[in-house]
């Protein structure tokens, strides 16, 4: 290891801590915007600083406006997602790791291939037939595709970890009298936590930060999850102001939004070293 | 065997849990139903008549015990979109928040309501609407709409600046010219010589002003099929040039890109052609702001052209309860109903809530003319009954006329281009005929 | 033979749902979509075969057409290049010897996974002409501030500005390949007298190259489908119709959402759709074809 002169290892950190500012900086003013009184918010040019920080926002905007039902609405669909794709994609990761069946790797390459289909080329018929089995204005399609393996990137990263298991261990535990779904739950899943943790996690992501699906399936307001409940706060509040954005309730919107990405930094933070191991791996692997 | 068990014990409730959240993800979300209730959906815009909506159910509910009234707010860019997807998804609401523009694109899943308004003629007061607000609320002679209010064209001005610069007011008998000849006087540098002061703004973006011009011109914008686009006419061309020339020939009003309701109220504009009878409630809230209406002034063809617009209440095809959803269209249409949406700054529907108003000086502050308002009807048009008009307009016409206002096209292009666009618009999406 | 058939038993149980779904959501869907693309289709009334209309029309005439494949095409040609340099350049910062990389690494990837919805909001507030964070800051330094989102010149960069906060995925992903490089080759390299820029050029750079190609294909395939970010941020700003202003940021995702269910264009949209496929399916096959080039597959 070559030595380094002080003002190049200062340089490097001061650049690092700069960068690290800059990505920050919307997350500490959203945080200080939404502890700010309304009068603050529409003073031109707003304080730096709230005069006393308001927690009441938040009870405002989750009690006042009812949005702790977006709140709710958003980690029901996310924890029956999350069921579904890891007691779907477990299994599927699984046969197309350790059965040899024919034409398997070109099934899996089609599968795979999906991940390059646009979601707008399937929306369409697929909300006619939602529509059609009156599945519009409900959770179902947001829930039912992950029940049927609908996260391939899930299968083949759960492939991918799967198959670092010796087969030798499956034969042992076939030769024990096990089943094969017994070796799969009690013997693969558990070796393979962190990536089925990642697998979690990204599954989360995706069902809480998505706004297409919801957007096109949640019609009534009451439904809806956080981030098209967002925009319809930001929206209404627009109507009652006259169309004016300089009047909309900003202090309200940024808790609002605050309360949006709190669960996925909280989530973050417990998980943050295997789930960024995993994304990594996905990409070194892939 | 105990392995056996504790698998089962582990998986029973698990599959339960997942059961259990199937069915609430998938249940009906019909408000809940006592038996013999009567539940009627309400899909309405939000708008600051919010209270007085929310006051109108309570009473109606308080006078039809039995029945229950679900209001479904939704903000107004959605609005209609929102609408047509649910439609689309087989769940429209019983009742829903309309106007005549929007008749044409909701008509498939809108109920006739001509039966109902024949039986019931008297009850409501058919004839108490004026005779061009009973026809918007028709469409191929049968009834859709019942109106809660209406939107027309007028010419606005400020009273002060034509004081100031020693101008006679708009008249009702005035032209074209009369509009260049007076925004000629009005328009100058400013005071300070770097803010000029225009005689009359241009509402741009929309069809507000530009189709008030084509149609006084003579012009069309479809044939009365609805199938093919006349925007390049020589009528239709003429209207379009004496929007363009505003600015560029006559000098009344400023280049492309001037907000002309933001100078209306900062009085950097002395008159607006066109606008909109929501503003009225803004004019009003401007200290100093001293602006009264009048006729729309005429073109070559006449002074016909302005556009009436109402707003009020459809019911749908596949309402579930039409007489009591019709009982509360009735209700929210009524004369005092009506008042009361007028004392909020509306315009009157009714006669007899017009003639009221008139004659009771000192209810209304602006506009002082209301008189104009109410004789402007009898020049005023809806807008083309089609399908895909707002979205024709805005989508393909409007990209034209910006070009036309930012001197990339002249009036005659832009009619053509305008007219060959729609007509493959129309070629690719008209529904095809019953 | 027992055996067999037994292992395509439980392939059939365990991968079934999968294949089921994949039936279900992609395969057919993707066909009946194509099928749609040829069809007028305004959901009141069934589908009705049109030819190639759509196509024509959408080449020829229409007006949002042309202008959200420019937006989308300037968009992804400035936004990848600008978003895969700053990942790399921070991943060889925190490939240095540096004290707590874990923590580093984990705020610069933190925003990536954050709603961009939410992001759009924020943001949308901070760039507000007046009062907004940006101009504030500028008028600090004595810059006069513009109208950044409300301007038609300045919505895009503003957009391609925003979703710069999301390298945070090509990153991670040069920073393991990074340290997968080995130590003994730069060690030579310095021995052989070269440079730090030369040890980048001639040691690094090849090594990695795989791995800025699979992040170019995937920048430029997600670049092509931006929509929440789109959607969001006009919402955000109250524009009358999303895409705006001047329809300086009319994404072809949010176009395509506009026209299937803002005007309810099915046939069109699918069109669309089916046309953003095919340019998919071709610059991941040229990004290949390239990518065989310069792309240095060691062993």
């Amino acid at each position: 290891m070559n030595r380094r002169s002080t003002p190049a290892t200062l340089a490097l950190y001061a650049t690092l801590a700069f960068g690290a500012l800059v990505m920050l900086l919307p997350l500490a003013w959203m945080l200080l915007t939404s502890l700010k009184t309304y009068p603050e918010i529409l003073r031109n040019p707003a304080p730096w600083l709230p005069a006393r920080p308001q927690w009441g926002n938040y009870s405002a905007v989750l009690a006042g406006f009812a949005y702790y039902r977006f709140f709710l609405n958003s980690v029901f669909v996310a924890v029956m997602v999350i069921a579904g794709t890891i007691l779907t994609c477990c299994p599927a990761a699984y046969a197309f790791a350790f059965y040899d069946v024919k034409h398997k790797d070109l099934i899996f390459g089609a599968l795979l291939a999906t991940l390059m289909l646009p979601a707008q080329v399937t929306v369409i018929p697929l909300f006619k037939a939602f529509a059609t089995l009156h599945w519009v204005n409900t959770y179902l399609p947001l829930i039912v595709p992950s029940w049927l393996g609908g996260n391939v990137f899930g299968i083949f990263l759960l492939r991918q970890f799967f198959r670092t298991i010796p087969r030798s261990f499956i034969e042992a535990a076939r030769l024990d009298g096990a089943s094969e779904w017994a070796i799969l739950w009690r013997l693969v899943v558990p070796m393979s936590l962190p990536a089925v943790l990642t697998v979690a996690v990204f599954t989360f992501l995706w069902s809480w930060n998505d706004l297409f699906n919801p957007l096109v399936y949640l019609q009534s307001e009451s439904l809806g999850t956080l981030p098209v409940g967002l925009l319809y706060f930001i929206a209404r509040a627009e109507q009652l102001t006259g169309g004016s954005i300089g009047q909309v309730p900003w202090h309200l919107v940024m808790a609002l939004a605050t309360v949006m990405v709190t669960p996925v930094i909280v989530l973050f933070a417990f998980v943050q070293r295997r789930f960024v191991e995993g994304v990594a791996a996905s990409g070194v692997k892939g | 065997m105990f392995s056996r068990l504790r698998v089962m014990l582990l998986w029973t409730p698990a599959l339960l849990l997942a059961g259990l959240g199937f069915w609430w993800a998938g249940h009906n979300r019909e408000p809940a139903s006592r038996p013999g209730q009567v539940d009627i959906s309400w899909y309405v815009l939000i708008t600051p008549l919010r209270e007085v909506y929310e006051a109108q159910v309570a009473e109606f509910e308080r006078l039809h015990p039995g029945v229950k009234v679900h209001i479904f707010w939704v903000p107004g860019s959605e609005f209609n979109v929102k609408l047509k997807t649910l439609a689309a998804a087989h769940q429209v609401p019983d009742l829903f928040f309309t106007g005549d523009v929007w008749l044409s694109y909701l008509l498939p899943f809108t109920r006739d309501l001509t039966p109902l308004v024949k039986r019931d003629a008297a009850e409501i007061g058919l004839d108490d609407f004026f005779p061009e607000i009973q026809r918007a609320m028709q469409l191929n002679g049968k009834y859709y709409i019942l109106p809660e209010y209406a939107n027309l064209s007028l010419l606005y001005y400020n009273r002060g600046m034509f004081a100031a610069a020693h101008q006679p007011e708009p008249t009702g008998d005035w032209t074209w010219a009369d509009l260049v000849h007076a925004g000629r006087a009005l328009t100058h540098a400013g005071a300070d010589g770097a803010t000029p002061v225009w005689g009359a703004a241009r509402v741009e973006g929309w069809w507000g002003e530009w189709l008030i011009y084509v149609r006084q011109a003579g012009g069309k914008v479809f044939t009365p099929d609805g199938h093919r686009c006349l925007l390049d006419s020589p009528a239709a061309v003429a209207g379009l040039k004496f929007y363009l020339e505003k600015s560029t020939r006559h000098r009344i009003s400023a280049p492309a890109g001037f907000e002309p309701i933001n100078g209306f109220v900062n009085q950097r504009v002395a008159m607006v052609v066109g606008g909109h009878t929501n503003y009225w409630l803004n004019y009003n809230q401007v200290p100093g702001l001293d602006w009264d209406i009048q006729l729309l002034p005429a073109g070559p063809a006449g002074r016909s052209g302005g556009e009436l617009a109402i707003a009020g209440y459809s019911i749908s095809r596949d309402c579930r309860h039409p007489e009591e959803t019709w009982a509360l269209v009735k209700y929210l249409t009524r004369r005092e109903a009506i008042a009361e949406v007028v004392r909020h700054g509306h315009l009157a529907v009714r006669r007899s809530v017009a003639a009221a108003v008139m004659n009771a000086p000192g209810t209304h502050a602006h506009p002082q003319n209301l008189a104009a308002a109410y004789r402007q009807f009898e020049f005023s048009e809806p807008i083309p009954h089609h399908p895909n008009y707002i979205e024709i307009m805005f989508q393909v016409v409007q990209p034209e006329v910006d070009r036309m206002l930012l001197g990339e096209l002249t009036p005659e292009e832009t009619g053509r281009r305008a007219a060959t666009a729609v007509n493959e618009f129309l070629a690719t999406f008209d529904p095809p005929a019953p | 033979m027992n055996r067999r058939r037994a292992e395509l038993f439980w392939f059939c149980l365990f991968a079934g749902p999968a294949l089921l779904g994949f039936v279900a959501f992609n395969l057919w869907p993707m066909l009946d979509s194509l099928w749609l693309s040829f069809c007028q289709y305004e959901v009141i009334a069934p589908p009705r075969f049109i030819g190639l209309q759509n196509y024509r029309y959408l080449f020829t005439y229409d007006p949002s057409f042309w202008p959200s494949v420019k937006v989308t095409l300037v968009f992804t040609a400035v936004q990848v290049p600008l978003a895969i340099g700053a990942a790399l350049a921070l991943a060889l910062l925190l490939n240095q010897p540096v004290r707590g990389r874990g923590f580093w690494r984990a705020v610069y990837f933190l925003p990536s996974i954050l709603p961009q919805a939410a992001f759009a909001v924020v943001f949308g507030y901070i760039f507000q002409a007046d009062g907004g964070l940006l101009n504030r800051g500028l008028a600090l330094f004595g810059v006069p501030g513009t109208a950044w989102t409300t301007s038609p010149t300045w919505a895009l960069p503003v957009l391609i500005v925003i979703s710069l906060w999301g390298f945070g995925y090509p990153m991670v992903i040069f920073l393991a390949a990074l340290q997968d490089v080995p130590r003994e080759l730069y060690e030579a390299a310095h021995i052989d007298g070269a440079g730090a820029w030369a040890r980048f050029r001639h040691v690094t750079l090849p090594l990695i190259s795989p791995i800025i190609f699979f992040n170019v294909v995937m920048g430029v395939i997600s670049a092509l489908k931006v929509f929440d970010l789109a959607y969001a941020f006009s919402v955000a700003q109250a524009q009358p119709t999303p895409g705006g202003p001047a329809r300086a940021t009319l994404f072809y995702g949010l176009n395509l959402y506009e026209q299937a269910f803002g005007y309810f264009h099915m046939g069109l949209a699918s069109a669309m759709a089916w046309l953003l496929f095919a340019f998919i399916l071709v610059i991941t096959f040229i990004n290949f074809r390239a990518g065989r080039r310069w792309v240095h597959y060691g062993d």
